[in-house]
């Protein structure tokens, strides 16, 4: 038992060793460092230099490296062509004298790519993009608009219909991807509204008449502008609405799509020039997908990954929800897809029983965290992009109580995932009616009593 | 002195395009098929494309071996390699295509299924291109593959993988050849590939369709017979005798709710009894160790075992494994008996197979005293 973990543990202190040495003492990229640990894992677990398995690794993140790639360009293209800052404008007008609606709305907005996508990044660079240059009118810093649209592509990510980690961890059961609408939307929608209010809402004001809004170019360009968001949303809404009659495309040809139209249909700009820039900027995440894709093979042909997924699922009972809350976010900050396979199958199973349903989602929630943890931390990394912040870190710094607000959901919906479930999937209407109606109630009156009292405060401050 | 930027690309592009054509060789190589040689009783062997013509030619299409009997009798259909990453299925299905030989019926053995699956292994799960089992004549290499189609048959994978019957599911499952019955001749590759068994099994009419799989130790679904409602009392009669044989297996009943799967929609699509079996397999568990052939040929793992010893797992789990040539003869001899036990009750039309070896007589002498020896 005490050589339990041996020598799978010396492996993985050899392997974070080696990255961390290669990152903080000899400067070198993330992506480089996660190469150089993969190498001496292999190394010091008798493997030599397994050039395939490295290769292969690289692999493992091709799909979300696309998507990341297509996404930045797509993102990129919007914002030369004048169309991020005007629908940024109007959305701003026409809410401008309700600042925390408006602030919630636009939470609840830049969530919506990755509640039809299913990609907190494609999320963040989307509606988030959008998003952001709202509440940098309404007078919130960088670091703070960068948290709320990473915590919205985080909470889009698992809101429905698509969850991706709950299709995985229901796969690795056999358990379909039904009846988990309703639990997934009470487990985002209010967290997000939640978080919206503590990281944005002591820093917004009303936008008054003379605001300093966004530029609008829809005089100059009239609804070709949009023609580019159309039809991304076009291809994923019909993609989607009609499986088997619309190809499938994929999110990244509807991203490439979009962004070839983008030029003729706003302000002219050099789009092999952007795209080359664009490239330029996402190249250090996806260096680091593929490092971390050859750390996760290394790890899985080593038995590292077995020794971590072991040591976690196998706590006693009175230890396991602490596991879970700790390992989840942790093995998310490589993926979260990743974490939601490799942890969240073995821990749901371990808790199989009543309130599956509910149990998954709350699995699903802690994966999402993942996004996150540092080195990877998509979510944030990709708001710093948007937002022009240099250091993720004040980013991911900002996300802090909204990160322990998902955690205490989570853990929250575990504990009572059998009673939850009870009541959102299996009690009369007339009492789910009830309890959504509640829900739903003290939402608004919250955000209603807090635009009162932002109003009222705005007059304190007015001359 | 820095070097130019120009420098560092084309430097960082030679030493790519040198890592990449040194491992190309071993990825390969991964596309040769390994032999199955046809056993005394096999009468002749065709292709799937035969039953679904626009699979000829891809990657997709597989061999069909036909073992015929003198006398008249029912027709069995067993597939193997739906999953390339569960060698115990393939393997059942390879011991079958050698050594069966038909007395009265027919047996239908397609051992890869999915051969595409063969060809690759899943990035990120470091399990080992080949394994090699020792036979009297010398070692016989297999390819331990991909539990879906390569990518490079089908790709890329949607976001939202919908199934032609509604069902919701990850992506990457629209490369998972049981996900995807009934299938579809104009859908993705891989629903092609289970529209061309579908038509199988339309046209051939077996009465018994048997897909042979392996499943992680923490798995419910394990040493089980899962039964489409009406092969149900099939399953529970074969269960019975296995029982008294002293091999524990389950019956579970096809879940109505999960579609796409083969021992569902063969079973709702066509007339035949649909069966899969599942046997422990911990080289595709999520807790396994180190991950390497021996792990693949004896089953034996730490992790497992201490998981085994808390009881969280849904097999028994013990220093000795799960080795191959258990999971292989669980596979045949519950294959046995449910032919025996189909012929018992339909004595107009019975199948009789033999020359195949049980549970029994593969802990005994191993797998390889059942294959072929390499030529």
């Amino acid at each position: 038992m005490t050589n339990l973990f041996f020598p799978e543990a010396w492996v993985f202190i050899a392997m974070v060793g080696t990255f961390l040495l290669t990152v903080f003492l000899l400067r070198q990229p993330v992506a480089l460092a996660l190469l150089a640990g993969s190498i001496m894992g292999a190394a010091v677990a008798g493997l030599g230099f397994p050039l395939r398995h490295l290769v292969e690794g690289a692999f493992v993140y091709l799909d979300t490296i696309l998507i990341i790639a297509c996404a930045m360009l797509f993102m990129r293209g919007i914002q030369a062509s004048g169309l991020l800052e005007t629908v940024a404008h109007h959305i701003a007008r026409s809410l401008r004298n309700w600042p925390t609606v408006l602030l919630v709305a636009m939470m609840v907005f830049a969530m919506t790519a990755g509640m039809a996508t299913g990609s907190s990044t494609a999320s963040v660079l989307t509606t988030g993009a959008i998003a952001a240059q709202v509440f940098v009118t309404m007078g919130l810093d960088k670091a703070r608009v960068g948290a709320l649209i990473a915590i919205a592509g985080l909470l889009g990510m698992i809101a429905p219909p698509v969850n991706i980690p709950v299709m995985i961890i229901g796969g690795g059961v056999d358990m379909p991807y039904e009846g988990f609408y309703l639990p997934l939307l009470v487990l985002t929608v209010p967290t997000a509204v939640l978080a919206a209010l503590w990281i944005g809402w002591r820093g917004i004001r009303r936008l008054g008449e003379g605001s300093n809004l966004p530029p609008s170019v829809h005089r100059e360009y009239g609804l070709r502008l949009y023609f580019p968001l159309l039809l991304f949303v076009g291809v994923v809404v019909a993609e989607r609405a009609f499986p088997t009659g619309f190809p499938s495309l994929g999110l990244p040809i509807a991203f490439l799509a979009a962004y070839a139209i983008s030029p003729l249909c706003g302000r002219l700009f050099n789009p092999v020039k952007t795209a080359v820039q664009a490239i330029h900027d996402a190249l250090p995440i996806l260096g680091i997908l593929v490092g971390v894709g050859t750390f996760i093979q290394v790890m899985t042909l080593t038995g590292a990954r077995g020794m971590i997924v072991e040591a976690f699922a196998g706590l006693p009972r009175s230890l396991f929800y602490g596991s879970i809350a700790v390992s989840m976010p942790l093995f998310g900050a490589v993926s979260a897809f990743g974490s939601a396979s490799i942890l969240g199958v073995p821990f749901l199973l371990n808790l199989l029983g009543a309130g599956v349903i509910v149990t998954a989602s709350s699995l699903s929630l802690f994966a999402s965290l993942g996004d996150l943890v540092p080195p990877t931390a998509l979510a944030g990394l990709f708001a710093a992009q948007v937002v022009g912040e240099k250091n993720y870190l004040r980013i991911l710094a900002r996300c802090g109580v909204p990160a322990l607000l998902i955690a205490g959901v989570a853990v929250a919906s575990l504990v009572g995932a059998p009673t939850l479930e009870r009541v959102l999937t299996r009690s009369p209407a007339l009492s789910r009616g009830l309890f959504l109606s509640g829900l739903g109630l003290g939402l608004t009156l919250l955000v209603l009593g807090l635009e009162w009292l932002k109003r009222a405060l705005t007059r304190k401050e007015e001359p | 002195m820095r070097a130019r930027p120009w420098v560092t690309g084309a430097g960082f592009l030679a030493l790519v395009a040198v890592v990449v054509t040194i491992s190309a060789f071993t990825f390969l190589d991964m596309h040769r098929d390994r032999p199955i040689y046809a056993g005394p009783g096999v009468t002749r062997v065709g292709k799937l494309s035969a039953y679904f013509p626009s699979l000829a030619g891809t990657g997709l299409d597989t061999d069909v071996y036909y073992l015929e009997g003198e006398a008249p009798g029912a027709t069995v259909l067993v597939l193997g390699g739906t999953h390339p990453n569960e060698p115990g299925g393939f393997l059942a299905a390879v011991v079958l295509v050698e050594n069966a030989v038909v007395q009265r019926g027919r047996l239908i053995v397609i051992p890869r299924a999915n051969r595409s699956g063969f060809t690759c292994t899943d990035p990120g799960e470091g399990q080992p291109q080949v394994y090699h089992i020792p036979t009297p004549g010398g070692p016989r290499e297999f390819t331990f593959g991909s539990r879906a189609t390569n990518p490079v048959h089908q790709w890329p994978d949607p976001v939202v993988y919908v199934n032609r019957l509604g069902q919701q599911l990850t992506g990457s499952e629209v490369r998972n050849l049981n996900r995807s019955y009934p299938g579809s001749p104009t859908g993705y590759p891989t629903e092609r590939l289970g529209h061309a068994i579908m038509e199988l099994i339309r046209i051939e009419k077996p009465a018994l369709s048997i897909d042979l799989h392996e499943a992680s130790p923490e798995y419910p679904v394990i040493n089980a017979i899962v039964a489409h409602p009406r092969a149900l009392e099939l399953a529970v009669k074969a269960a019975m005798f296995l029982e008294l044989e002293g091999m524990d297996i389950a019956v579970e009943m096809s879940p109505a709710t999960l579609r796409g799967l083969s021992h569902r929609e063969w079973g709702d699509h066509t007339d035949t009894l649909a069966l899969l079996l599942e046997a422990p397999n911990p080289s595709q568990g999520r807790l396994r160790g180190r991950t390497d052939t021996h792990l693949v040929l004896t089953g034996q793992d730490k992790f497992y075992t201490q998981a085994g010893t808390r009881n969280r797992l849904y097999v028994k789990f013990t220093e000795r494994g799960w080795p191959l040539e258990e999971r292989v003869g669980r596979h045949l001899q519950t294959l046995k008996v449910l032919i025996e036990t189909y012929s018992a009750a339909n004595r107009a039309t019975p199948v009789v197979v033999a020359g195949f070896p049980g549970l029994v007589e593969l802990r005994k002498n191993g797998i390889g005293a059942y294959l072929r020896p390499p030529s």
